[in-house]
């Protein structure tokens, strides 16, 4: 068995354990109604990597610009598309807790209103490359547009918020600057965001490795 | 069986399947490379 199919294995009992750890190993929050302080093990996951994929995606972008590599460009677009995903996951959960909490699945709270914007804009960029039938001329146009969209995110997802008056409950990277969660809860988020990027990652190379076979193919039709 | 404890199940049983969509992807991946 190779190192990478022992990874995956090893992934899907980490995630396991993470799940019955995020349901029996830790109590309730205080100040949460029910149960639904839970959703964070899975929530801010999420998020986490919506925000990461979409910095490769800025990353990958730049390296394209500077040295024309398709590979980079594919690289791009697959990690806005899981970046994408990850945030529509995030706003469903994030949704969710809105229902437990406050009665309402939508409130324009800043959070949400913010991560819909970011969700329009990074549609808005596979809307483009969409659009766009000349390989070079989709790749160079979305590079750049993915790394003005990436301008606003550090905005949109840590700034945004902070600025206004919100019911979203206090995140860990506060203004404080303090992990106000208790040992068990970072133990088990922690944990959480270590799988998620594991399946993030290996979400990411099989995308690119799929996206790789179909220009690959393209270009024997051609 | 408690609520928790079903919600539990139901994520575990997302989890897993979801894990076996992207194995069995990812074998037929590496087949189309060759």
């Amino acid at each position: 068995m190779r190192v990478a199919d022992i990874l995956k294995w090893l992934l899907l009992g980490w995630l396991a354990v993470v799940i019955v750890a995020a349901f029996f190993y830790v109590r309730p929050a205080e100040g949460f109604i029910g149960e639904s302080s839970r959703i964070v093990f899975f929530h801010v996951p999420m998020a986490w990597i919506a925000v990461l994929a979409f910095l490769v995606s800025c990353i990958t972008s730049v390296m394209y610009l500077k040295r024309r590599e398709p590979k980079d460009d594919i690289r791009a677009s697959v990690s806005a598309g899981l970046g994408l995903l990850f945030a529509v996951l995030a706003t469903t959960t994030g949704s969710v807790f809105a229902r437990i909490m406050w009665n309402s699945w939508w409130n324009w709270d800043p959070r949400q209103t913010s991560i819909a914007i970011l969700l329009l804009i990074y549609a808005a960029y596979l809307a483009l490359r969409g659009a766009i039938d000349d390989p070079e001329r989709r790749a160079s146009l979305s590079a750049v547009y993915a790394i003005l969209a990436f301008v606003t995110v550090p905005f949109l997802v840590f700034v945004v918020p902070r600025i206004y008056w919100s019911l979203h409950p206090d995140t860990i990277i506060n203004t404080r600057g303090s992990n106000e969660f208790d040992l068990r809860y970072t133990q088990v988020l922690m944990a959480s965001l270590v799988g998620f990027t594991g399946l993030y990652i290996w979400l990411y190379t099989i995308g690119c490795r799929i996206e790789a076979i179909r220009q690959r193919r393209r270009q024997e039709v051609l | 069986m408690t609520d928790l404890m079903g919600i539990m199940v139901v994520t575990l049983m997302i989890w897993v399947g979801l894990f076996a969509y992207i194995y069995r992807l990812d074998r037929k991946v590496g087949r189309l490379e060759d």
